[in-house]
């Protein structure tokens, strides 16, 4: 709620000094020009939706929300959804390249692997958000430059214990992408801390035992 | 902040002339820009050709851009995610009427469902009243 009045706030605000701004310099024009039109994205991305629900099987509790393909169709959705850190326990958010379901099962998904952030329960109401929106910027964005053909999408987990962040990838023997797409995860996310976020192959997370797959990489 | 390569392109309406056919015999004869992005970092050349590539700055810009200000038409209602889920919905009226700076605006929004289902009860039982047209 708050959120949402400081959003109208601040468009209110944007709009008269964009006016000002204008008014004898050529800039104006070219201000208006990205406003007036939808710019196309690279990929056209899905955005899912997972809710627990125990009397379903696991595939019938994930939803597709929407597809869009142009970065202001991405703002109209993001604007007018509920953040991350709003949705209830256990359940998830997930942005997957069109085509490609967010489970290990999907033939894109199962000889690759995640790039895991394990976040505390502090991390929830101070970072996750935020996390999560750069994270989806450097995915529409393709910010990991020639290693974007990699990517297969991002997911986000609300759990009690501690939220996950991670990003998927096709291959898991793929070592440069895979190295060159965690550094520039933990580059957006301002990570300096070694080590803190790990690579993990999907057929290694099948087989755990524990709580903790085996990580194959780390930056 | 000047236009995106995509917005120049979608201001030019008008034809633009063929381009001559030349020839080039040498790597040298390639003009010093050649392949390279002339208004910032929106494309980049890569292995597999062009890609839209945009800086996080830029996709941020476009946040309060007039079409994302509505949510897009094909947005399904999904409690918890497009809207309150009615477990949570609950909780915020209590906080509302605890509230002094209640917006005209949000009011409707948060008005519990069994009290609109009511008034929608009495609409069907009243009589109706004719309109001044």
């Amino acid at each position: 709620m708050a959120a949402d009045m400081e959003e109208v706030a601040q468009t209110e605000q944007t709009q008269p000094s964009v006016a000002t701004q204008g008014e004898g310099e050529t800039e104006e024009t070219s201000v208006d020009a990205d406003m007036l039109i939808k710019h196309p994205l690279q990929n056209q991305w899905t955005l899912w939706f997972f809710k627990p629900d125990r009397a379903k099987g696991w595939e019938e509790n994930l939803r597709e929300v929407i597809c869009f393909d142009t970065i202001e169709d991405f703002w109209s959705t993001h604007n007018h959804i509920k953040s991350a850190s709003e949705l209830s326990a256990g359940c998830d958010y997930s942005l997957f390249k069109a085509g490609i379901k967010p489970m290990w099962e999907d033939p894109r998904n199962k000889n690759g692997g995640r790039w895991l952030i394990n976040l505390d329960k502090k991390q929830r109401s101070s970072e996750l958000d935020n996390y999560w929106l750069e994270v989806i910027l450097c995915l529409i964005g393709e910010a990991f430059e020639e290693s974007s053909e990699d990517i297969c999408g991002a997911v986000v987990n609300i759990r009690p214990k501690g939220d996950k962040l991670s990003i998927w990838t096709a291959d898991c023997t793929n070592r440069d992408g895979i190295m060159k797409i965690g550094q520039k995860l933990k580059e957006s996310l301002g990570i300096t801390t070694r080590g803190s976020i790990v690579y993990e192959a999907h057929n290694d997370s099948m087989k755990k035992s524990g709580s903790v797959a085996k990580f194959r990489y780390t930056v | 902040m000047s236009a995106s390569p995509i917005a120049r392109q979608a201001a030019q309406p008008q034809g633009q002339a063929i381009p001559r056919r030349i020839l080039i015999n040498d790597a040298s004869q390639l003009p010093h820009d050649y392949s390279s992005t002339p208004n910032g970092t929106l494309y980049s050349t890569t292995p597999g050709g062009t890609k839209i590539i945009y800086d996080r700055n830029f996709l941020l810009q476009m946040r309060n851009s007039p079409v994302a200000r509505t949510p897009p038409k094909n947005l399904p209602v999904i409690p918890g995610v497009t809207c309150d889920s009615p477990h949570k919905e609950k909780e915020k009226s209590k906080l509302i009427n605890g509230q002094k700076n209640v917006t005209a605006q949000h009011k409707p929004v948060e008005l519990p469902t069994v009290e609109v289902e009511k008034v929608e009860d009495k609409k069907q039982e009243e009589p109706q009243f004719e309109m001044d047209i």
